[in-house]
Parts: C-alpha cells; structure tokens; sequence
C-alpha cells in the first residue's frame, strides 16, 4: 500500500516517526518532493485566496501525491501537543479542508486526531483508527510505533546538538552525518519561524544556509530543550493557545536574554495569524532589551535579492558593531 | 470607578449591567473611521480586524476618562482569546494608565475570576447582582425578538429608512429601563412604534430570506459591516443573523442543558463538514448554512475578518456545502482597506442571481 506524506507542516518535525511507523507496517511510504514554483502554483490555485503560504504549499504537496497515485495520504489531525494549548485553527481543520475543497482527495485522507500530552506523539492510543484501513492489528501498531519513537527521538537529539531539522531527518533517514565546521563565529543569530517556513527552501529560501555562508552561526527554537523553553514563559500571565508559537515565543526571550546571540530575526509567512501577535510582543520586548530585531515576512511572490539584501544590512550591522565594542575592550 | 467596555452589537445591555452594579459607565462612541484609523496605526498590521477596532475603541474610551475596560477572554484556539493580553500591552506601551478586566474561562484560573467579580461586583450585596443580571438578560431577550423583527420588516418599509429610525428609538427607551416591567413596558411600546410603520404586501412565494453567518464581532458589530443588515433590506431582504447576545448568553454563560440546545443543534449540523471544534465560530458558520438551506433560506452571506484563522477554514469548504445543499453562498472578508461600493456591488449581483432562481424555479 502506498501512503503519501507531503513535504509540508509538520513533515520538518515528525517525519522520521511517520515514516518509520508506516514503512514498519509494510507501506511503502511516498514523501512528495521538495517545493517549487510549479507545486505552489497548483496549490495557490486550490485554496482560498486569504489562506497562509504553508497551508498553500500544504495543498500544492498534497495534490502532488493525488496524482502520483497513492492509496493514501496521511494528513493528521493535530490538536494539541500540550495540556491546555492547541495548534493554529487551520491545523486543527485541515484533514476537513484538503477532503472538502481538493479535487478527488475525499476518501483518500487519513487523518488520525493527534492529541497528546508531550511533544512525543507516538502514544498508540492515537493511530488505532489506522487499523482497518491499512489492514494491521493493533499489535503491529504498537510495535511500528515503537520503532518510529525511537527513530523520532534520535533525530530530536541530533538537532539539540545544533544540526537543523533538515540535517538531523537527513541523519536518521540516510546516516549521512552532517557537516558543519567548527570554527569560531563572531556573529550568532537567533533564527525565529516555525519549521514549515525556516526550512522550506521556497519559502525561507535557504536562509540559514544563507547566513552560515556569512559565517554566522544559526540557533533556532528546536534546538533547544523543550524543559527549559517551557520555563522561559512562566512569567506571562497568559501564555498562547499554539504550542509551537509559544516555542517560538519561549525561544525569542530565550535570544533576548542570552548575552551569546547579537540579533533576532524573525521569519514570519504572508497571513500567518499567531505570528502577528508575537511579532508585536518581540517587537515591543525587544526595545527594553535593547537586542537587534528583525522581521522577514515572506510570500510567494518574495525575491530572492530582497531578502539576502536585508540579511546582509542586518548582519554587517551587527557586525560592526560587534568589532568596534572588541577594539574598545 | 470609570468603566467601559468593547463596542459590539447592543451595546446598551452591557451598559445597563454595569450601572444597574453602581459603576460611572463610559460607553465608547460607535466605532467611525477615526476609531478603525487609531486601531489600525497601533496594531499589528497582519492582526485581524476585530482586534484593531477594538483597540480603537478603548482608546476612544480612554481619552473619555476610562479608568477600567471590562472585557471577556477566550480559551482559544483562535486569536480572539488572546485580544486582552495584547491589548494592554499595546495601551501600556503607548502609555496610557488603564486597567483591563480580562473574563476568561474560569476553569483556567478559578481564584482570579473570583477576584475580578469582586471588583466589578463592586460591594454591592448578591442580591442586587442577581436582579441586575436578571433584568439585562430579560433586556437582552427582548431586544434580540425586536431586532429579529425590524430586520424581516426592513426588506418592506414603504419609506426606506423608518425602522432603522425606530430602532435607534427602540434602544434609547431600553437605556432608561430599571426593572423587568420597564422592560415589558418598553417591548410593548417598541412593538406599537414598529406597527405604525408602513409595509408594502408582499407574497409569500417571492419573499427573499437570506441568512447571515461569519465571524461574531463582524456579523454582530453594523458600524463595520457595512451596515450589512440595513443594504440587504433596502435590497428587498429578510435577514437572519448567525449570532445574537442572548444566543450567546445562552449557549456560553446560562447554566443548565436546555439553554444549550439551540447552539448544540447546530453544532451537529455542522459535524459532517468540520469535524471538532477549531476555534471561533467556524463550526457553528458550516452548521448554520446547513441549518438556513434545511429551513428554505434563498442565500447566505458569510462575513469574516481579512485572514481570520477559523473562517478561513470554513470558507475553504463552503464551495462544497454550497453545492451539496444547493444554497448560493457569498463569502464577504472584511478590514480596514473594504470599499462600501464593492461590497454593494457584488450584494446587488447577489440578490439578482437570488431572484433569477427564484423565477426560474417558479416557471
């Protein structure tokens, strides 16, 4: 049996559990490709024209799979990860919008409701529905997932040692370990945005490659320790209902006060609803921390020159301020 | 201390709670563009609309002498849950010295509800509270049968124009109300006002219903919408809102199953097409353009905020509802950047196409 996963979302944070579960059960599993301008085109075209860019890109991927012919595309319902929060509405609706609204999709989705406690989300309780339409007993289920946890939690590791998300599925997926030389870095830039924009290269167009070529070093939220990014937003009165904006928010205010990271940048997609309210708080905070922020809102129709140039004006920025603070000391 | 709270829809059942409580009530003017233009310059720019006119309208409050803004909260998973928090970020980075008593689930926080119904509570004994929120949830039944009856009545006023008239009259004599026999005193005096309004007979088989559905703030709140209600009853139609307070009332604050029924029925409509509830009133939209085309509506008017998360999602699956219950749907986004002659435009269209079927059904 054939189950599409499209390279989309989530894809940049579970896919190696999801891959290993379904190829444990016997499923070849089809990841579809990687972004481009033809794919977003067609997914620009079968969505409302208000909706964000990843959930285009999302219905582009998605009718890339219909037509390669698999059985089915898996397209999770995700709820929440965390007691009390929950994911972005559009999330939570998904599965019912790519069955309603894309051609030939109804019937061909399955989308087990994830709602789970912790960021693992490899609890069997949560695929049982799986059972009938794959043609595996529980019992398989459990054990398949057991693989795909353990898989899942290699490739968190990996990225906790400060490999993108890219680097660490390539790690768990091919063995391939990445490379990334050791040297030292006079700038350290504290990368804001979820994982579906920072590391779609459509998208983000491969901006932490971008800045590492400047020879500046990368941090992003899922390097960090879950625990401690938690902690980091005790102090708010009312945290955000999204689990992964408060992993971003937890992370810019880690960046703010961690005296390592010279600036923030914040990627941020076209119509992005929860980052509209974090942009604001970042960029109220900031001031009082005084720290170099910036915001890159991107879209399908963002150049490519707009954005190194602006990368470059920032970090020359920093840069500079950075050697002449050096000298003076 | 000087109270006030967010414009939307009646307000004056909110202004009657709050002074039958003992507090000076600074009720916000009606939002105009100078309120969207103040929200709008201290927003975010991608935040979504409700927010930016909201914070218009507290600043408008402010400068009138707000000392305290009451407000309900959210429990997600859409932004209007966060609305309070960055509210007084924003009024206190613009420094302005203003407190803000966020409502939320009280389950999230049990202790500090408590405590913020002591302060709007304002020492006045249980039993004045208890007949205060009896009176203002009588008001705002009452209001809800006028209003339901003034928006059938509009779409045949002789001289355009007279009930809207009468509804401005209608909600001042409610502001003078005290008790529940004022309130009686005042339904029947609405009624009477509403009976002398001329009405041209019109038959039943070419009677135009249209129901409207969306988001709460922008289906709810006329002064941004356009006056939605007013054009399509000058355009010859009878409409039904999604939302009304005491719908609201009802369904989120009155305890006891049967109050919930209504919305319940609704939600289940809904069930096939947005399985859990995603936030907002996205399930609840689906369930009552399911409900409207059930009841034999002729069309249905969707209103949203510009890229309200919730309604994006039930706007992406109307195409399919619209077909499978063979119901004209037109989905309207609304911010700061609308133009009233668009909006006209493409609702005149929209009752032309409406009365095109209705005559080629009778053919």
């Amino acid at each position: 049996m054939k189950i599409g996963i499209p390279r989309a979302l989530l894809y940049y944070y579970y896919h190696p559990l999801w891959k290993t579960f379904f190829e444990h059960l016997g499923c070849e599993v089809i990841t579809s490709g990687k972004t481009t301008k033809d794919l977003i085109d067609k997914g620009i075209k079968a969505s409302v024209p208000e909706i964000c860019v990843p959930i285009k890109i999302l219905n582009g991927h998605a009718l890339e799979l219909l037509e390669s012919g698999v059985d089915y595309m898996f397209i999770p319902r995700m709820m929440s990860i965390r007691k009390g929060e929950f994911f972005c509405p559009k999330f939570m609706g998904l599965p019912d919008m790519v069955r309603y609204s894309l051609p030939g999709a109804k019937g061909k989705v399955l989308f087990p409701k994830i709602s789970s406690l912790t960021d693992d989300i490899s609890d069997e309780e949560l695929y049982l529905d799986l059972a009938e339409a794959l043609g595996v007993s529980h019992k398989q289920i459990k054990e398949a997932l057991k693989e795909g946890r353990k898989v899942w939690k290699e490739f968190r590791d990996i990225s906790k040692e400060g490999y993108t998300a890219l680097e660490a599925i390539n790690y768990v997926e091919t063995g391939e370990k990445p490379e990334i030389e050791t040297k030292d870095y006079i700038v350290t830039i504290g990368l804001m945005g979820y994982v579906y924009d920072i590391y779609d290269e459509f998208v983000s167009m491969g901006i932490v490659d971008r800045l590492r070529e400047m020879g500046v070093r990368v941090l992003t939220f899922e390097m960090m320790d879950e625990d401690m990014l938690d902690r980091e937003l005790d102090n708010m009165k009312k945290r955000l209902f999204w689990t992964f904006s408060n992993k971003l928010l937890a992370a810019g205010y880690r960046f703010l006060k961690d005296e390592i990271i010279d600036g923030i940048i914040h990627v941020t997609a076209f119509g992005c609803g929860p980052d509209s309210l974090i942009g604001k708080l970042m960029e109220i905070d900031s001031v009082e921390y005084g720290k170099p922020f910036m915001t890159i809102r991107v879209d399908e129709h963002t150049g490519e020159n707009h954005l190194q140039t602006r990368i470059e004006a920032f970090i020359d920025m920093i840069y500079r301020k950075k050697v002449k603070a050096l000298k003076e000391a | 201390m000087k109270v006030a709270f967010p414009y939307m829809g009646t307000t004056v059942i909110y202004k009657k709670l709050l002074e039958l409580l003992g507090h000076d009530v600074i009720e916000p003017p009606e939002p105009t563009q100078r309120t969207i233009d103040l929200g709008v310059k201290y927003s975010p720019e991608f935040a979504c609309f409700p927010l930016k006119v909201v914070l218009g309208s507290y600043i408008e409050a402010v400068e009138m002498g707000a000392e305290t803004l009451i407000t309900s909260g959210g429990h997600g998973p859409c932004r209007a849950g966060f609305y309070g928090e960055t509210h007084k970020k924003i009024l206190k980075n613009m420094g302005y010295d203003v407190d803000i008593i966020v409502f939320d689930d009280y389950k999230r926080d049990i202790v500090g509800t408590i405590n913020k119904v002591l302060r709007v509570k304002n020492r006045k004994p249980w039993i004045v509270v208890w007949k205060a929120i009896k009176v203002v949830y009588a008001m705002a039944k009452a209001l809800d049968r006028i209003e339901q009856r003034i928006e059938k009545m509009r779409a045949y006023e002789v001289n355009k124009g007279e009930c809207t008239k009468a509804w401005e009259t209608i909600k001042d004599l409610f502001d003078h109300v005290k008790n529940i026999s004022d309130i009686e005193k005042a339904e029947m005096e609405s009624n009477r006002l509403l009976d002398e309004i001329k009405l041209v007979d019109v038959p039943e088989k070419d009677r135009i219903r249209i129901g409207i559905v969306g988001e709460i703030y922008v289906v709810m709140e006329q002064s941004i919408n356009l006056r939605i209600e007013e054009t399509l009853g000058s355009l010859g139609a009878e409409v039904e809102r999604s939302q009304y307070l005491s719908q609201w009332i009802d369904f989120n604050l009155k305890p006891g199953a049967a109050a919930k029924e209504h919305e319940l029925s609704i939600l289940k409509k809904g069930e096939k097409y947005i399985e859990e509830i995603i936030g907002g009133h996205a399930k609840q939209t689906v369930g009552h353009i399911v409900d409207y085309a059930e009841r034999g509506f002729d069309g249905v008017v969707h209103l949203m905020p510009f890229a309200c998360l919730p309604e994006l999602v039930s706007q992406s699956i109307i195409p399919t509802i619209s077909k499978e219950h063979n119901i004209p749907v037109i989905t309207l986004s609304i911010d700061e950047q609308t133009g009233a002659a668009n909006i006209l435009t493409r609702l005149e269209a929209f009752m032309d196409l409406i009365r095109n079927i209705k005559r080629t059904k009778t053919a």
